[in-house]
């Protein structure tokens, strides 16, 4: 259970961090097209949550 | 078929097929966002829940002094005017604006409006109703048609239908209207199609005005079997780091009949070194009637002289004389004065229409009021650099004033007024427990647009953060339709 959750919060973390740098790309390419929509706060969160998760799972 | 070899797969490799769908899938989908491949889409802001994940597409109102978020469910807007820009990850030709709101003014505002800013430098809004109480109370009360894209209002019964009207306009002769147009039709968002003629016109004697003018300025000028010769003679004061580019645009009606335009290298911005321009704007075999000359300059810019061919001109809507010389005096026919003081060495007391008015606080708007019955109303200024706005016409010398535009349904618009027929491209708001929703289309094509936003006004003539009272309009959502080019059209057109 607990190797399924750090698997788990491991690969979510690499594909919350993988979107927030694209996410921060398209946003430096075009201003406000994903802060308009999205607080990226909120996936930067997300993305410390699941990679604490992860190191504590490990 | 398939589901065995899908179960063949690792848990850990279907689950990053699974997350990099997700990821594209997003990907795409703000892409799609910001494309706007069909041209349509819509941005709101409810301000009541005001819930949102993103910052949002319609930005806050500002000034925060004209603005109480306090007090409601919704913004209430206390002060004239107010702004909001739209950002949009893409241009759009067209604009349908519907605002909910309450509204709790009293009769001495009785209109909105909302507009977007069409030119940021004489800062020009185009502005559309939103709500116009004067007209709502005679829709009620008076014989009503609505067709051919505008509404006609008639007293009495005159006329059966609002084409036998046009006719009977068209040719000058409307049916109880013996003083005259301006004494009995009154016009609101609609320009009817009617020539303005002065009777016993007399010729022209050349002109100079040499009372130097600040910032953009619009007037009119009347001639009949004449050459129009203007000559401006401009001076950019460098006092700011921006470029003073010079436009002048003679036209009429809707139809622009001759421009002058000058750029501006701005080799010395900010130094303070005053640089000279002439422009010289000249139309031979133009029909007789009115014609509009619009200037159009930063306020970094001075109009230091005009020497024209015809005498008729007045100045439109607004003047901001800076000789920096003693007692000036002008005419205007329009019975309020809006005087805004610049410069603390400009406050005074002023004397309109024989009347004393205090001028006594700089960068505020002072509003004057007089009942005087004649046509032309003096105002004597003890010193210039004051920015006198109205709803009518300014000139230097009463025989220079004349005002070819037809009464408006504005803010002193009296529904006890003589006028027998009202002309007007306005819709009532719907009204449903007091909460008023109201739309207003603009046309967004060659709209000035900064760092992907659109400016919008929305502007209740009249209303003051400073009189006391608890007048207000409560904003509870804006919802903007945007209109544009679809990317088929973008990519073949």
């Amino acid at each position: 259970m607990a190797k399924n959750l750090a698997l788990i919060s491991r690969e979510l973390f690499y594909f919350s961090s993988a979107l927030l740098l694209a996410f921060i790309i398209l946003e430096i390419i075009w201003p406000n097209i994903i802060l308009s929509y999205l607080n990226l706060n909120y996936l930067f969160v997300f993305a410390v949550l699941t990679g604490s998760i992860y190191l504590i799972k490990k | 078929m398939l589901k065995p070899f899908l179960r063949k797969w690792p848990f850990l490799f279907k689950f990053r097929l699974f997350l990099g769908l997700i990821f594209f899938i997003l990907i795409l989908f703000f892409l799609y966002l910001k494309v706007i491949p069909f041209g349509n889409i819509t941005y709101s802001r409810d301000y009541v829940l005001d819930l949102r994940s993103g910052k949002g597409f319609i930005y806050g109102f500002t000034p925060s002094e004209r603005i109480d978020l306090k007090s409601g469910d919704g913004p209430r807007m206390i002060g004239d005017p107010i702004y909001f820009s739209l950002f949009t990850p893409r241009t759009f030709d067209k604009a349908k604006l519907t605002i909910t709101y309450r509204d709790n003014l009293g009769l001495d505002t009785s209109v909105i409006e909302s507009g977007v800013l069409a030119d940021n430098i004489v800062w020009r809004y185009e502005l559309k109703p939103i709500d116009n109480k004067a007209l709502d109370y005679l829709m009620l009360r008076w014989h009503k048609s609505e067709g051919n894209g505008y509404l006609f209002l008639q007293r009495n019964e005159d006329y059966s239908s609002p084409a036998e009207w046009e006719k009977d306009l068209a040719q000058g002769e409307l049916k109880a209207c013996a003083d005259g147009l301006e004494k009995c039709l009154a016009v609101y968002n609609f320009s009817p199609n009617y020539n303005y003629q002065i009777t016993n016109y007399q010729p022209s004697v050349p002109l100079v005005l040499d009372k130097p003018l600040r910032g953009s300025h619009q007037f009119f000028v009347y001639l009949k079997n004449e050459t129009l010769h203007l000559e401006f003679s401009l001076v950019d004061l460098n006092q700011d780091l921006k470029p003073a580019p010079i436009d002048i645009i003679l036209s009429s009606g809707d139809k622009i009949i001759t421009r002058q335009a000058l750029a501006d290298a701005n080799p010395q911005p900010g130094s303070g070194k005053t640089e000279e321009k002439r422009v010289i704007l000249e139309q031979k075999d133009l029909p007789a009637g009115v014609y509009k000359v619009e200037v159009k300059i930063t306020n970094d810019m001075v109009i230091k002289k005009i020497v024209s061919s015809v005498d008729h001109l007045s100045f439109i809507n607004k003047v901001w004389p800076v000789s920096n010389e003693g007692p000036l005096t002008i005419y205007t026919d329009a019975n309020y004065l809006q005087a805004k003081a610049l410069n603390p060495a400009s406050l005074q007391t002023l004397k309109f229409a024989g009347r004393d008015f205090k001028l006594d606080e700089a960068y505020k708007q002072f509003y004057f009021k007089t009942d005087s019955l004649a046509k032309d109303k003096e105002i004597k200024l003890v010193k210039d650099d004051i920015v006198l706005e109205n709803n009518g016409v300014f000139a230097w010398s009463s025989s220079s004033l004349f005002n070819p535009t037809l009464p408006k349904v504005d803010r002193f618009f009296s529904v006890n007024n003589k006028f027998n027929y009202i002309i007007a491209d306005y819709k009532k708001p719907i009204e449903e427990e007091g909460v008023k929703t109201a739309t207003a289309e603009f046309n967004l094509k060659g709209i000035y647009r900064e760092n992907g936003k659109y400016s919008f006004i929305i502007s209740v003539p009249g209303l003051k953060t400073e009189d006391g009272t608890d007048d207000n309009l409560e904003i509870y959502k804006i919802k903007i339709e945007l209109e544009g080019r679809t990317l088929w059209q973008k990519i073949w057109h």
